[in-house]
């Protein structure tokens, strides 16, 4: 057996000296080829392994990643969630509210009605008491009252008077709450209803010898479909307000006008005029406001409670109308024109 | 009123002093003056005293006054009794139902004096 010995293996190397480590030290294996091949193997073993190491790596990191995002998202979905749900509570809330200011609307309107027959009749009754005692006292009913007690009681009995139509009036505004959906609309022949009036006016325009005068177109009216009862309180407080206004001897013209009878919306307009005390030229945009008097008629009529004009312009209003008034300008007596148009026909809302 | 038999009013009013106040004022126009303080009263004593004219209030305690003119309008017997509603309601509403109802009229208290109440009753009864 011949073995290979480091001279006769590695020949001419060894003498060129090229390393060749001492068999002694039992490296003589990488002397072998086989070695060699062994160990490029394991190195490109061990490198693959490596990557796929690596790449295992990476992939736990994406997943870990991955797994990152999805906890980030649902944390994002739960937020928004807890934000839907405290919108949601908002709501909730805002409902209830609203429900809440609805039932106190219900409750204020049920309240306004219990006033309104509270007003009536707890006002009312006693007025109506004091009403007739001063006036049957005054009139000799109850026993004699001598003519200083009678002027007393006759001024008691006007402001009494007053006191009621104050408390008839802020009656009425509550009709102002009605929607026009309550009025009655009805085709009323409007001369007649004017004509009634007048009728019962005539006395108390007697009394202050003013020349109260009707006015109508020479051809019949038509109907016009109205609340007659409404429109009746409209007239009826602007002939007031100019009796009241007029001093003697003046003069008081209501006229129903068919000038704009012809026109695209054919309505009537009817007028009142009177010589009386006028309106302050600086009051003019105020006369129709509630509660508000103007300075003179205070001074000639104290008490009033402001609503007639407010109270008017709403009904007219309603009607698809319009209410306005001008001063008579000139050198006579001041006086003003209060007029409104009528549309012949309401239109459906 | 000098020979005929005086007229029969029934005042239906629970407020005293306005009650005493009308039936004196009706009382000496010649009236034979009868009053209920309240609807079931009322009810009671119309049938047994048959008024020809009966004056009702419309917010009484108990029975109010709608019910009672309802009764007596349903009453053969006293449907023919001219009924005026003396009340100091007066809403358009509360009109409206007096009338369906069967009232000759309707005035509101405070906006008539008795003597206006005595034209009145004298035209109702003409």
């Amino acid at each position: 057996m011949h073995w290979p010995t480091i001279e006769n293996y590695a020949g001419d190397w060894y003498n060129k000296g090229v390393l060749i480590l001492d068999p002694f030290l039992n490296f003589s294996f990488i002397n072998y080829p086989s070695f060699w091949v062994i160990l490029l193997v394991f190195f490109i073993a061990v490198f693959y392994l490596g990557r796929f190491w690596q790449s295992r790596e990476s992939r736990l990191q994406l997943l870990i990643d991955e797994a990152n995002l999805k906890t980030q998202q649902i944390q994002e979905l739960e937020k928004v969630n807890r934000e839907l749900e405290v919108k949601n509570r908002e709501l909730y809330s805002k409902e209830l509210g609203l429900t809440l200011a609805n039932k106190k609307l219900q409750t204020l309107e049920e309240a306004k009605s219990k006033f309104i027959s509270v007003t009536t009749h707890q006002l009312r009754t006693p007025l109506a008491a004091i009403k007739w005692t001063l006036d049957m006292t005054a009139k000799g009913q109850l026993g004699p009252v001598n003519d200083d007690q009678k002027k007393f009681l006759l001024q008691g009995l006007t402001s009494t008077n007053r006191v009621i139509s104050i408390v008839n009036d802020l009656l009425k505004v509550d009709s102002i709450d009605a929607d026009q959906a309550d009025y009655n609309f009805a085709p009323t022949d409007l001369v007649k209803l004017i004509s009634n009036l007048i009728f019962e006016f005539n006395s108390q325009a007697a009394l202050k010898k003013i020349n109260f005068v009707f006015l109508k177109p020479q051809t019949a009216v038509p109907l016009v479909e109205i609340d007659a009862d409404k429109i009746r309180m409209v007239v009826e407080n602007l002939i007031n307000n100019a009796v009241k206004y007029t001093p003697e001897n003046g003069q008081v013209t209501v006229k129903i006008s068919d000038e704009q009878l012809n026109r695209a919306e054919g309505s009537l307009v009817v007028s009142v005029t009177d010589s009386g005390i006028g309106i302050p030229a600086s009051e003019t945009d105020k006369i129709f406001h509630k509660f508000f008097r103007a300075s003179n008629a205070i001074k000639a009529e104290p008490d009033g409670s402001g609503l007639g004009l407010f109270i008017a312009r709403d009904i007219i209003e309603k009607h698809g109308g319009a209410i306005w008034f001008e001063n008579q300008s000139g050198s006579g007596p001041q006086g003003t024109v209060f007029s409104f148009t009528l549309p012949l026909h309401q239109k459906k809302v | 009123m000098d020979n005929t038999e005086p007229k029969k009013i029934l005042i239906v009013e629970d407020d005293e002093f306005l009650r005493s106040l009308n039936a004196k004022r009706l009382e000496t126009e010649g009236f034979k003056v009868s009053v209920a303080v309240d609807g079931q009263s009322a009810l009671d004593l119309i049938p047994k005293e048959l008024p020809d004219l009966i004056f009702l209030d419309l917010l009484l305690p108990g029975v109010d006054g709608f019910e009672v003119l309802k009764k007596i309008k349903a009453d053969e017997k006293t449907k023919a009794i001219p009924v005026i509603v003396f009340s100091n309601l007066g809403q358009k509403e509360d009109i409206e139902k007096a009338h369906n109802l069967g009232a000759q009229d309707f005035l509101v208290k405070a906006n008539f004096t008795l003597d206006d109440v005595v034209l009145k009753i004298k035209e109702v009864l003409k």
